[in-house]
């Protein structure tokens, strides 16, 4: 992965220094990562040229990590860089770098009804005082997936819950009696998403991240609870390796991939290369809307993640970098990346497309959105990194037990208080 | 007279003119940034000037002096040096009187031993990580096959050893280079005062605290400074191997610098930091300059 990130440095270092003298006036510069949207980003490219004849568009395959390819952007936006000209956004930067002045504001290039057809949550956390600064690409929620061969061998129905969870990778470990079985993985390294998995656990008990008033309301007991459920999955229950403290989403669908986990939960992405046809576990996995706790369930379990497009606010060719925009929000190429990619629309109106209705795993997705909960970038704007920062933390200190949940919750809560001035 | 000072003079102007493109060059490249540091920790500004400089005085000290955070980071900084110098510093020494003898293969296992060094520490410290690695690494494999342990260790989940581990690549990367400096100086000790110290009937031991150690010092000293200085910024090592973690017990002060000003977009308090490290290591670098005036 960091193999990548240092390549994928090298290419924007050379991009941002060459653009100027390379480019011609036609030219492009689309900033994306391979793993998330890999599949689609050469077909839309080619629709895109198809209606604009003599263009080029270079593709960056930036890095997936969120924390790495975000490094780039801001060393090269704070420099002005005219390039790229297009780049995909994590759903939690849009308010972020929209408020400081580094995207065009697409309501020029967009009519209101173009922009009424995209998912309104998505595009309410790019939109800064009435304008919106980038365009709804897909929604990446996190899911639990698990081995049905070793389910089906213990007579063990997928769990619903937390609870059951638990039990049910005690009896599979215990009667594999593999010692390099694990129970349960997931990403718990101090990265973007454990903060995902901590809403995912506590949303799931019926927490949330502010409370009806908008208070931060973090160290609810609600939440202790579920985080107090994490640290016991890892050091009473056992059912997790101690690495998974260490697991970015990669490390631990490797693990799974390899047949070493009964449970994997990180984002959506990992289907591709689990179904993939050299997958030691093709065929034997399913995946299923995240556990809840028990009487919770209608708890907020699937922590949302997504991206955007948008345009750099220095770029030279603004209305092409638009354009480039629609063609990858346009309905027939998202309704296309569903089908081919299992991405889940940006758009709304795609999801009621009769084709979709055949398309088992993307309705199972999106039906698991409605009990979706979102980080609280909107509200925190360009705050945001900082309290992901503090609970990132917080939590961790909680894993490593280096404090108790109370303690570092309660912690969390005054830090992340005193950040948002409440 | 006069034609003697215009002599003079004018062999000055030459000299100048001759320093000029590399003072220049210095200060661009080294001088303008310090200073550039040092205006943004006093006060409130936006990287792309959108917003005004605002001067805020020692307000950004005044927080880091608080902040718990910082301190960690210079506690780990400063237990990183202490642990890993000395360290270096004997297995270099050694390493240089052992590369100093004649044996055969003698130029190959120079370059052996330069082979760390040599590697950017980027590439050394991503290979170490997969090492380390709990579930797929090679210390790991080794110790549960052999049944020494019967669960995995997690390196670089467990706070002391994460920075054990750490101290581990910055001892095996950088030893090289103390023994490479150490080496030039062994080689410039006159072989003369050994016979001198034979006839006298000294032990080899006797031979290297009496007369190689004293005439080292110089050497000692120049690599002490060097890899002091480096081992106060370490910023690749912790952010490719651990990511500063677990939680941030292997946070250096650079790593977390870096984090302020590139994750949270502060430059200003993020430059407080760097001007604070600064200063440490300009006065850690004084007081060895010191010493080694003195003892000249």
């Amino acid at each position: 992965m960091k193999k990548t990130l240092i390549h994928a440095a090298a290419i924007v270092a050379t991009a941002f220094m060459a653009a100027p003298q390379m480019a011609s006036a036609e030219d492009l510069v689309l900033s994306i990562g391979s793993r998330g949207y890999g599949q689609m980003v050469e077909p839309n490219i080619e629709a895109f040229k198809a209606n604009n004849p003599g263009m080029s568009v270079d593709w960056l395959k930036v890095s997936d990590v969120p924390g790495d390819s975000r490094k780039l952007y801001v060393t090269g936006l704070t420099a002005k860089s005219p390039t790229p000209d297009v780049f995909a956004i994590d759903v939690i930067w849009a308010g972020e770098f929209a408020q400081r002045g580094w995207l065009e504001p697409l309501n020029k290039h967009f009519s209101a009804d173009e922009l009424g057809a995209f998912n309104q949550s998505f595009l309410s956390a790019a939109t800064v005082d009435g304008s919106v600064y980038a365009a709804p690409l897909y929604v990446d929620g996190t899911h639990l997936f698990y081995r049905t061969d070793l389910l089906e061998k213990y007579n063990l129905a997928p769990p619903q819950t937390w609870e059951e969870l638990i039990a049910a990778s005690k009896i599979v470990m215990e009667g594999e009696d593999n010692p390099q079985l694990y129970g349960f993985v997931s990403m718990w390294a101090k990265i973007e998403g454990l903060f995902m998995n901590w809403l995912s656990f506590t949303g799931g008990n019926g927490a949330s991240f502010f409370d009806a008033d908008g208070n931060v309301a973090v160290d609810s007991p609600e939440a202790i609870a579920a985080t107090q459920a994490m640290v016991d999955i890892l050091h009473t229950h056992e059912i997790a390796p101690q690495s998974i403290l260490n697991m970015r989403p990669d490390d631990a669908r490797t693990l799974f991939q390899q047949g070493r986990a009964v449970f994997l939960m990180v984002q959506d992405f990992v289907h591709a290369p689990l179904s993939a046809a050299d997958s030691p576990v093709a065929g034997k996995f399913d995946f299923k809307r995240n556990p809840y706790f028990e009487g919770h369930a209608d708890g907020h379990s699937t922590a949302m993640g997504g991206w955007l497009l948008a345009v750099n606010a220095n770029s030279e060719n603004k209305e092409k970098a638009a354009e480039l925009i629609k063609t990858f929000t346009a309905y027939d190429r998202q309704l296309a990346a569903a089908l081919d990619a299992n991405r889940a629309p940006g758009r709304s109106d795609v999801y009621t497309d009769a084709k979709l209705a055949n398309a088992g795993i993307l309705a199972k997705l999106g039906a698991n959105y409605d009990v979706g909960v979102v980080r609280p970038s909107a509200q925190t704007g360009n705050l945001y990194p900082r309290v992901s920062e503090v609970m990132q933390l917080e939590i961790t200190n909680a894993l490593h037990q280096r404090k108790t949940p109370e303690e570092a919750l309660g912690d969390a809560a005054k830090q992340v208080k005193e950040i948002l001035g409440q | 007279m006069n034609a003697a000072y215009s002599l003079d003079h004018r062999r000055q102007m030459t000299g100048m003119s001759f320093v000029a493109p590399t003072v220049l060059l210095i200060a661009i490249i080294l001088i303008y940034p310090i200073i550039q540091s040092v205006v943004l920790s006093f006060g409130q500004s936006s990287i792309d000037g959108s917003e005004p400089y605002e001067f805020v005085g020692f307000a950004h000290y005044a927080k880091l002096m608080g902040d718990e955070r910082f301190w960690n980071s210079m506690a780990v900084t400063f237990t990183f040096t202490a642990i890993s110098i000395p360290l270096e510093l004997m297995l270099g020494i050694g390493l240089a009187v052992l590369l100093n003898e004649s044996f055969r293969g003698k130029g190959i296992a120079r370059l052996a031993v330069l082979f760390p060094w040599a590697l950017p520490t980027a590439l050394n410290t991503l290979m170490w990580r997969w090492m380390y690695n709990a579930d797929y690494g090679l210390f790991n494999a080794v110790a549960l096959q052999s049944g020494i342990v019967d669960r995995p260790i997690n390196f670089l989940g467990d706070e002391w050893l994460a920075m054990f581990s750490m101290v581990v690549v910055a001892v095996w990367k950088t030893s090289s280079f103390m023994a490479l400096i150490i080496l030039a100086g062994l080689q410039s000790i006159p072989r003369d005062l050994y016979e001198a110290g034979r006839m006298d009937g000294m032990s080899r031991w006797q031979e290297f605290t009496q007369i190689t150690l004293p005439l080292l010092k110089g050497p000692i000293l120049v690599a002490l400074i060097i890899r002091s200085m480096d081992a106060l910024r370490t910023f690749e090592l912790p952010f490719n191997l651990t990511d500063g973690g677990p939680v941030i017990a292997t946070e250096s002060l650079s790593l977390y610098a870096y984090k302020v000003i590139f994750d949270f977009i502060d430059f200003n308090f993020g430059a407080a930091i760097v001007v604070v490290q600064f200063l440490v290591i300009f006065a850690m670098s004084l007081a060895y300059i010191f010493v080694l005036r003195t003892r000249n």
